[in-house]
C-alpha cells in the first residue's frame, strides 16, 4: 500500500476496534430489541399487543407510575440537597465545609449492595433507628421499608454525591470578582443568588437533573433490595419478564419503553445544550 | 483640587493575617478629586488595603473614614465606594445595559432615568450604542471602561481600582491610563489605585504610596517620590537609580544625572564598557574601581564615545543615604 493510501486508511483502521464493538454489543441489541418488541411470539407478524399489555394493564400501569413517582421524588430531592450542599462547599471557608466536601465523596467508593444492607439496618423497623428509641423508652418504626420510602432515602444516598460534585464544579467556575463586584454594587444574598448564581449554574444543574433521572429509572438493586411485591418498579418488573416469565417480546417492549422515558430527560438536556446562549459564545 | 477635609482617612490600619503577613500602620488621607496610587511589589499590602477600603476584608485594628462618616466595619454593600477588579469585571450572562442598570434598579432608581444615565455614561466612556452587546463580544479594554462606568453610575464616594488594565497589552493599557485620566477629571471623582506597574504610577497619579512589605515606605507627588525618594527601598523601585558606597553613607543618582566628560575634567573615572541606543537617549554602562554605574547621555553625544574608552563623569545630582536606610 501506497503511504498516501495508508494516511488515507489511518484513521478508519484505529476506529474499527471500537465501532466493530459498539455495533456488536450496542447498535445490534437496541435495534434486535426494538424489533422484537413488536414482533408476535408465536406467528413471528407484527404486532403492538406488548406494548398494549404494558400501557392497559392495571399492574403494569401502576409500575410504571411508580417508578416515575420515586424518580421524580429522587430527583427534586437531590437537586435541592446537592445545590445547598454545593453552595456551603463552595462559599463557606470553614474548615467543616473542607471535610463536608472530602465526605461527599464517600458514598462513591461504598459498594451498592453493601450500601444497601446497611441502611437497611438502620431503618428497618427493628433497626439501629428503632433500637435507640428503645432507649429512651420509645417505639420508634419509620415504616420505611418495602414502599417507595425506602428506595427513594437510598436513591437519593448514592445520588447526591455525584449530583453535588457536578453542582460544585460549576459553582466553581464563578469567579469571585463576579460575586465581589455584585456586593460592591450593592446586591443582598439573596439577590446575588437569584442574579448570578443561578443564572450561571442552572445548566449544570439540569446535568445532574438529567443524569439522576436516567440513572434512576432502570434502577435495580435498591427497589429489588428494599421494594414490596407490588407495585413494583420498572427495573424489577423487567427483570420478571426477562428471568420468571422468560418473555423476551415482553421485555423488549419494556426495555423499549424504559428508553422513551429515559429519553424525555435526555431531551431536556440536549435542548438545554443546543441552545447556547447569545453570552456563552465565544467571541 | 479641594484640601480641606479629606475624603478618605485612614487611621492606624492594620490587617494581618494568620501567617504573620499583612498591613500595619497605616495612615493616609485621601482627599477629593485626586487619584492616589498604592504601588509596590506583589505582596506588598497594597491590595489589602485596597479590599480593606471596599469592605472585602475585615481589618484588625484601625479605623476608615469616607465623607467623615466611620465605615470600618460596614459591609460592601453599605459603603459608598466602588470597586474595579483586574478582570473578569462584569456579570458575563447580562447585556452591557443591564450590567449598568444592576446597581441602579437595587436602589428603585426609576426606568426612565436608568436608560437616561446608561446613555450619558456610555458616552463619557466612548462606547454608546453597546448596550445590547454582551461582555465576551467587548475587547478587554471595553470591559474595562463599561466595569467603570458600571461604578461610577452609584456614584461612589471613592472609585477603588485593583490593577485595573494589567490584564491588557501594552497599548491599550496606555490609552486607559488617558481615559482614566479624562474621566477622573471630568467628573472630579476620587481614585484609589493599585498597582505594581511604577509607569502607571508615575502618569496616573497626584500621589504615590509607596508600599514595602506591608508598611507605607513613602507618600508623595511622583516628582516628589522620584527627585527625594525617602529611602533606598524606594529610589531603587521607582526609576533606575545608581548607588555608590562612601564611608557609612550610599550615595544614590539617577543615570541622567551623570554627565561624562572626554576631556578629563570629570571628578570621577572609570571606561565605558558597553553602550546601548535608546531611542533618542542612550544607556551607557561605565566600570569605575568598585561598582559599575549607568549614564542616560543624548544620542549626539554618544559619537565621541566607544567602548573600552577611559573617561570622567560628573553627578550633577545626589542624594545620600546612611546605611541601610
Amino acid at each position: 500500500m501506497s503511504s498516501q493510501k495508508l494516511k488515507k486508511w489511518t484513521p478508519y483502521l484505529l476506529t474499527a476496534p471500537s465501532l466493530l464493538v459498539v455495533v456488536l454489543f450496542v447498535i445490534y441489541p437496541i435495534l434486535n430489541s426494538v424489533f422484537r418488541s413488536f414482533q408476535n411470539k408465536e406467528t413471528g407478524g407484527f404486532t403492538l399487543e406488548h406494548y398494549q399489555y404494558f400501557l392497559t394493564d392495571p399492574l403494569q400501569q401502576s409500575n410504571i407510575l411508580y417508578t416515575l413517582k420515586i424518580v421524580l421524588w429522587t430527583v427534586l430531592i437531590t437537586l435541592v440537597f446537592s445545590y445547598l450542599l454545593a453552595l456551603y462547599l463552595r462559599f463557606s471557608g470553614s474548615r467543616l465545609s473542607k471535610w463536608m466536601g472530602m465526605l461527599t465523596l464517600l458514598p462513591r467508593f461504598i459498594p451498592g449492595l453493601v450500601a444497601v444492607y446497611a441502611v437497611i439496618l438502620v431503618i428497618r423497623d427493628s433497626g439501629v433507628i428503632n433500637r435507640l428509641g428503645m432507649l429512651v423508652g420509645q417505639e420508634w418504626q419509620l415504616g420505611w421499608m418495602f414502599n417507595e420510602k425506602g428506595i427513594i432515602l437510598m436513591n437519593i444516598w448514592f445520588n447526591i454525591p455525584f449530583s453535588t460534585l457536578i453542582i460544585f464544579a460549576s459553582l466553581s467556575g464563578i469567579q469571585q470578582s463576579i460575586i465581589e463586584s455584585a456586593k460592591d454594587v450593592g446586591a443582598s444574598k439573596w439577590q446575588i443568588f437569584r442574579s448570578m448564581i443561578l443564572p450561571l449554574s442552572y445548566k449544570d444543574a439540569l446535568v445532574a437533573v438529567t443524569f439522576t433521572f436516567m440513572g434512576n429509572v432502570g434502577s435495580f438493586t435498591t427497589p429489588f433490595l428494599m421494594g414490596g411485591n407490588s407495585p413494583k418498579m420498572l427495573g424489577i418488573a423487567l427483570y420478571d419478564q426477562f428471568n420468571s416469565y422468560m418473555d423476551y417480546e415482553r421485555a423488549a417492549a419494556l426495555s423499549v419503553l424504559m428508553f422513551l422515558i429515559c429519553s424525555l430527560s435526555a431531551v431536556v438536556y440536549i435542548y438545554s445544550n443546543l441552545k447556547e446562549k447569545e453570552w456563552e459564545k465565544r467571541a | 483640587m479641594k484640601t480641606a477635609t479629606p475624603k478618605v482617612e485612614i487611621k492606624q490600619l492594620a490587617k494581618v493575617y494568620p501567617n504573620g503577613d499583612g498591613v500595619r500602620d497605616i495612615n493616609l488621607d485621601i482627599r477629593e478629586g485626586e487619584i492616589i496610587t498604592l504601588l509596590g511589589p506583589s505582596g506588598c499590602g497594597k491590595t489589602t488595603i485596597l479590599r480593606a477600603l471596599g469592605g472585602f476584608i475585615d481589618v484588625t485594628r484601625g479605623s476608615i473614614s469616607i465623607n467623615g462618616e466611620e465605615v470600618t466595619h460596614l459591609p460592601p454593600e453599605q459603603r459608598p465606594t466602588g470597586m474595579v477588579f483586574q478582570s473578569y469585571n462584569l456579570w458575563p450572562h447580562m447585556t452591557v445595559e443591564e450590567n449598568l442598570a444592576f446597581g441602579l434598579k437595587l436602589r428603585k432608581t426609576p426606568k426612565k432615568d436608568i436608560k437616561r444615565r446608561i446613555e450619558e455614561m456610555l458616552e463619557i466612556m466612548r462606547l454608546p450604542g453597546t448596550e445590547k452587546k454582551y461582555p465576551n463580544q467587548l475587547s478587554g479594554g471595553q470591559q474595562q471602561r463599561i466595569a467603570i462606568a458600571r461604578s461610577l453610575l452609584l456614584e461612589p464616594a471613592v472609585l477603588l481600582m485593583d490593577e485595573p488594565f494589567s490584564a491588557l497589552d501594552a497599548k491599550i493599557r496606555m490609552q486607559m491610563r488617558e481615559e482614566l485620566k479624562r474621566i477622573q477629571a471630568e467628573l472630579n471623582i476620587t481614585v484609589v489605585f493599585v498597582t505594581h506597574d511604577q509607569e502607571e504610577a508615575m502618569s496616573l497619579s497626584h500621589r504615590i504610596v509607596v508600599m514595602d512589605k506591608g508598611k507605607m515606605a513613602q507618600v508623595g507627588t511622583p516628582a516628589e517620590i522620584y527627585d527625594k525618594p525617602a529611602s533606598t527601598y524606594v529610589a531603587s523601585f521607582i526609576g533606575e537609580m545608581n548607588f555608590l558606597e562612601r564611608g557609612g553613607e550610599q550615595l544614590a543618582f539617577r543615570p541622567e544625572d551623570v554627565s561624562i566628560h572626554t576631556d578629563g575634567n570629570g571628578m570621577r573615572s572609570g571606561v565605558i564598557r558597553s553602550i546601548m541606543l535608546l531611542g533618542h537617549y542612550a544607556s551607557v554602562t561605565i566600570q569605575t574601581e568598585n561598582t559599575t554605574i549607568k549614564a542616560f547621555v543624548p544620542r549626539h553625544e554618544t559619537v565621541e564615545l566607544e567602548e573600552g574608552q577611559t573617561i570622567s563623569f560628573d553627578l550633577n545630582k545626589l542624594l545620600t543615604y546612611k546605611k541601610g536606610a
